[in-house]
This record gives structure tokens, C-alpha cells and sequence, in this order.
């Protein structure tokens, strides 16, 4: 009755616009930049794929315009706390503002409507065995982060720019290229998310569609710890959780009570990492 | 937390114009919309919408109302249309300083502005739509709907309509005025097919209104169950349903307007608001000095209605065209209804 063949499908499409925005969060906290925008970069991710697809009939071409517009707006946080060293939660907070404010102007101004665009016409992703293209691309990227970020020389230099920038600089590595790297594919990573969820999850722009899903995966990065492996299960944690909350309305629990599933189950996580992690540290935290 | 910070924002920023609008350094309000050349000893009607009418089939209907008021008195008639909150402040001032005999407002958006104006200008007389103050002014009216009507007869329908047996609703949120979306429906179905098996999911989440994805799996949650006829009443997550209800097969039923077109062979019915009989039938009794009232528009009153019981069902492209004998049980149903010979249960109901 309650595990039904849906669950597991239906956490892992929940999974994959938060999972590729998680990971360009990792990665920016990785090079040393605390990164919230990835809600505001998702969004602009979502207009730009509907519009792009409406006017070019092509799924594809929505996914590749969301990449690249996602990127040129993180631009925005890359000038603003690399160059001019301005504070990353600020910037990020207003392009989250900013980005609700633009895509519901241009809404308006591109399509003549308020609130949703929707036409039966307009291209989505295919699905390939269940899940979108960018499902699979979700999980191989995964792979390729975890292992650029601690077997290549980029992954290192990356990692040192963010730990140590100013030892990084000394050996050689510019910590400004570094960190703008980790933004811009923060960004494509976002854009990708968003072209996953206006036209994988579904297929229509809403505004503020995203609706607190870049926010659930700035949780994904401190809960994972910023390691892509970390992040995935975090995320993939969130997903299930989140399905059986549905499921939990299906049995008669209040509406109010199985929202909270997913951020119950988030504090549990983090007080049994926490705990671990204390015990393991507290002998060494002794001998000094 | 985002949308907080934005409802915040637009609190300061209504909150700016307001205190601007007091110390008369409001510029012009921008007046859209026709102004008829009716007949000159007439009255004036005001309409101030929350929105741009555009292809918004609710306003559409408003204006409709307020042109036929307008016809029937020998009167002229003229629109504001807002885009946003600023210029829906705006527009209420310029429609009060046009003293016209009546302003009418459609949306809960205009509750708290209606209130202030409804102090300062205590002559001017008010008709909100779909909305009320919070507290009564005696130039206040208000016309708000018995969804749960229309709401049980789409319920019939699905009842009917169901191979299954099993009929839910996907909700916004879990509160008694949202219900009146859901119980009902669940009524309907019931009274026509007893053993009919219920359920409803709510969206809920952090913007429930707006996440469209979240109403799809909600709604998947309910297909996977072999539910085949589903209430999409989630705002703009009813998209998401109708992408499940077709990707699965099944049907859904839409709210306030004819969302039929949007996926078409999917959504069987829609219950629709009335705007303009609430509007027309409003003003009427502001003239006739029933003012400072709240007046329920449902079957009887025909402020709610499906699409399929009204005309030009067959050109709707909603699925309910094909299945008549189904029409004519409900239509029966709406005539007992209308008859006071049934009632249906209102959740909102304190």
C-alpha cells in the first residue's frame, strides 16, 4: 500500500533539478564561495528553457539557452564577490530577488501573461527508460565531479584556492580564475536544473516555480558536506522523504504534519552526523 | 524564505505609495480601458481589476457584467486595469476621485485598500467581488461565491465518469476554504456512485500556489493508486495535474475558468465564477439601497456554474461535450439544488 512502484520514481524526479544544483553549490563551496543564488540561477534556468523551446520548437536548444543564460547571471556573483570582493550571501539573496522580479516582468512582456505560461504545443524533454536525458547526465556528473575534485589537479588547485587562497596564489594558481570557473559551472549547473524542471517535471514556466528547491539544495551542500557523493545522498534523502510525504497524506496524516517530513528527517541526519563526527573527534580533542 | 522576503517587499513598497499618495504627491494613475459614451444623465460604473483582462476569461466576464449594468441604466461604464500591486493603489484612488455611483472591484487583493478608502470616502459607494473587507463599512458590499456547489456537481460527473471507482482532488492547502474544492467533490461523486472511493491530496510546501511540480506528483500519487478522475483545484499547480491526468490517461476537472484548452481530452469539466452576474446582480442592489451587505452567488443565482451547463459547451474542447446523458443527471442535480431540495455540506462553514 504505501511502498508502492511510484516512490521510488517519483524521489527520483523530485531528485534531479535539486541534485544539479547541489553539486554547482558544491563546488563554489569548495573554491571558498558560499553560494544561495542557485535558487535565482534555477529560475532564470526555467524561463529561459520555456521561452527558448516555445520559439525554436526544440527541447534540446531550451536546455543548452538555460546553461547559458544561467552562467551569464552568475556572473553577477562572480564580479560582485570575486572582483569586488562584495559579501556572497548579500549577492546572493538579490539575485534570488531579482530573478523572481525579471522572469515574472518578462513573462509579461514575452508571452502577454501572468502567472503561467502553458500551451500544449510547447516541447519538453523526452523520456528515456522513465527519466529525462538530463536525469542520467545528473548522475554522471556526480561522478565526474567527485572524482575531478580529489584526483585531478584541477579538483586539488580548486580545493586549495578555497582553503588557502592566498598559499594557492603564492604557488602559482590564480584564485580569481578559480573561483570564477566554480561560479560559472555553478551557473550551467543551476541552468540544467531548470531546464529539468520546466520542461522534464513539467512542461510550462510558473513564476517562482522553483519554489524553495535551490534553497533545499543549499541544505544539500552543508548536510553533504560538499562532496558530490555527500551531496547526492543528501538530496536523494530529501527526495524520499519528501514522496512519502505524500504517501503519509494518503494515509490520513494532516497536510501540515507530512510537509514537515522532509526537515524532519534533515535535522535527524544532521544531529546523527554531528554526533558521529563528535565522537570520532573527542580523543584527539583530549590530548591537546 | 524567499517569498517571504518578497511579500515583505511588496509591504514596504505598497506601504511607500500609500504614505506617498497622503502627503498628494501621487502622480496620475494610468486609466486603461474603454470609456463608453453612454447616454449622459446616467449612472457611472467604475470597474478596477487586479489584472490586465487580456485573455483572463474571470475579468473578461467582469467587464462583460459592469458593460451590461451600465446598458441597463442608460449609463457609461469605465475599466481600470491594474498590472501590479502600486498601480492597483493607484487605480482605486483614480476611480474614487472620479465619484462615479459605483466602484466595483474584483479580487481579494483590493480588501485592505477598499477599507481605507471606504473611510475617507463614506459617500462613494463600493461593490468587492470574490472578497470582502474584514470589517463591514456601510458602503461596502460584497458578492462572494459558493464554490462547493458547482464543486459537488463536477463531483457527480466525476462519479459517473469513473471506470475505476476511485475519484480524488489535488488542493492547495489544508484550511476549510481550500476544502470547498475537495469535500465537495468527493460529496458529489459519492451521492451518485455510493462505493466511490475518495481521497485528496494537498500541495502544500514552501509556495503551494506556485509549484506546479510538486501538484503533478501529488497527483501521481493518487494515479498510481488507480485513481481516474481527478479535481485540479492547486492555482497554477493545475497544469501539473493535467500533465499527469494525461500522461496516465485519466481526467481532471479545472476551476474558475474554462481550462479545457489547455489539454484538451484531459479535462472533463471545469466549475466556473460567474463574475459577471455576481457584478451585474451586485450593482443592482447597491441602486436599490442594499448596501454594506454580503451577498453568496451560487447555482440558483447563477454566479456558479460548470462549463458544461452553460452554452457553447460543444466548442469548450472540454470532455464533458461527449458525454450528455451524464449532462442531464447533473443538470437534475443542479435542479434540486436550485429547488433547496439538496444542500451540500460547506466546509467553510464555521
Amino acid at each position: 500500500m504505501f511502498l508502492d512502484s511510484d516512490l521510488l520514481l517519483s524521489a527520483l524526479r523530485a531528485l534531479t533539478p535539486i541534485l544539479l544544483a547541489a553539486l554547482g553549490g558544491a563546488i563554489c563551496e569548495r573554491a571558498g564561495v558560499f553560494n544561495i543564488g542557485l535558487e535565482g540561477m534555477m529560475l532564470m534556468g526555467c524561463f529561459t528553457a520555456v521561452t527558448t523551446s516555445w520559439f525554436t520548437g526544440s527541447a534540446w536548444l531550451g536546455v543548452l539557452a538555460a546553461a547559458l543564460a544561467a552562467a551569464a547571471y552568475s556572473l553577477i556573483l562572480a564580479v560582485g564577490a570575486v572582483t569586488l570582493r562584495g559579501d556572497a550571501v548579500v549577492l546572493g539573496v538579490a539575485m534570488n530577488l531579482l530573478a523572481v522580479g525579471l522572469t515574472g516582468f518578462l513573462l509579461r512582456t514575452v508571452f502577454g501573461v501572468q502567472g503561467t505560461f502553458d500551451d500544449p504545443s510547447l516541447a519538453g524533454l523526452p523520456l528515456v527508460g522513465g527519466f529525462t536525458p538530463l536525469t542520467y547526465l545528473s548522475w554522471a556528473a556526480v561522478g565526474v565531479a567527485a572524482v575531478l575534485l580529489s584526483r585531478h589537479v584541477w579538483g586539488l588547485r580548486l580545493r586549495g584556492v578555497g582553503e588557502a587562497p592566498d598559499a594557492a596564489a603564492t604557488l602559482g594558481v590564480s584564485p580569481v580564475g578559480y573561483k570564477y570557473g566554480a561560479i560559472l559551472v555553478s551557473g550551467v549547473l543551476c541552468g540544467l536544473a531548470g531546464a529539468q524542471l520546466a520542461l522534464g517535471n513539467v512542461t510550462l514556466f510558473t513564476e517562482n516555480m522553483t519554489a524553495g528547491r535551490g534553497w533545499i539544495a543549499v541544505v544539500a551542500v552543508m548536510l553533504g558536506r560538499a562532496a558530490p557523493v555527500g551531496v547526492l545522498l543528501a538530496a536523494l534523502l530529501f527526495g524520499l522523504a519528501e514522496a512519502a510525504g505524500f504517501r503519509l497524506q494518503g494515509l490520513g496524516l494532516p497536510q501540515q504534519a507530512t510537509d514537515a517530513a522532509p526537515y524532519v528527517v534533515t535535522l535527524g541526519a544532521l544531529f546523527l552526523t554531528t554526533a558521529r563526527r563528535r565522537r570520532r573527534t573527542r580523543p584527539s580533542g583530549a590530548a591537546t | 524564505m524567499s517569498r517571504r522576503l518578497r511579500r515583505s517587499l511588496q509591504l514596504a513598497a505598497t506601504t511607500a505609495l500609500v504614505v506617498t499618495a497622503a502627503t498628494g504627491c501621487n502622480a496620475a494613475a494610468k486609466k486603461d480601458g474603454s470609456d463608453s459614451a453612454g447616454g449622459g444623465s446616467g449612472k457611472t460604473f467604475t470597474l478596477v481589476t487586479p489584472d490586465a483582462v487580456g485573455q483572463n476569461e474571470f475579468l473578461k466576464l467582469a467587464v462583460s457584467g459592469i458593460e451590461d449594468a451600465a446598458k441597463r441604466h442608460d449609463g457609461s461604464q469605465k475599466v481600470y486595469e491594474s498590472t501590479d500591486a502600486a498601480s492597483q493603489q493607484q487605480n482605486v484612488q483614480a476611480a474614487v476621485d472620479a465619484e462615479p455611483d459605483v466602484v466595483v472591484l474584483v479580487g481579494f487583493e483590493f480588501a485592505d485598500l477598499v477599507a481605507q478608502q471606504a473611510e475617507k470616502h463614506p459617500k462613494q459607494q463600493f461593490l468587492i467581488v470574490d472578497a470582502c473587507t474584514t470589517k463591514t463599512y456601510k458602503n461596502v458590499s460584497c458578492a462572494v461565491f459558493r464554490e462547493h456547489e458547482g464543486v459537488f456537481l463536477a463531483g457527480a460527473e466525476a462519479g459517473l465518469l469513473s471506470e475505476s471507482g476511485k475519484v480524488g482532488a489535488v488542493d492547495v492547502l489544508d484550511t476549510p476554504q481550500f476544502r470547498r474544492y475537495s469535500d465537495p467533490f468527493a460529496a458529489g461523486a459519492k451521492k451518485v456512485a455510493g462505493k466511490t472511493e475518495t481521497s485528496t491530496r494537498f500541495v502544500g510546501g514552501q509556495s503551494p500556489f506556485d509549484d506546479s511540480a510538486r501538484a503533478k506528483e501529488q497527483a501521481n500519487t493518487l494515479l498510481a493508486k488507480g485513481y481516474d478522475q481527478i479535481m485540479a483545484a492547486a492555482a497554477a499547480g493545475n497544469y501539473g495535474v493535467f500533465e499527469a491526468a494525461k500522461a496516465k490517461g485519466a481526467f481532471a476537472y479545472g476551476v474558475d475558468v474554462n481550462q479545457c484548452l489547455s489539454a484538451p481530452g484531459t479535462v472533463v469539466d471545469n466549475v466556473i465564477k460567474r463574475t459577471d452576474v455576481a457584478v451585474e446582480k451586485g450593482i443592482e442592489a447597491v441602486l436599490a439601497g442594499k448596501t454594506g451587505t454580503t451577498v453568496s452567488y451560487g447555482l440558483k443565482e447563477g454566479g456558479i456554474s460548470l462549463t458544461g451547463l452553460e452554452d457553447g459547451v460543444d466548442s469548450s474542447k472540454c470532455v464533458i461535450a461527449e458525454h450528455k446523458d451524464v449532462l442531464k443527471q447533473v443538470e437534475a442535480l443542479r435542479d434540486q439544488i436550485v429547488a433547496g431540495k439538496l444542500t451540500v455540506d460547506d466546509p467553510a462553514a464555521s
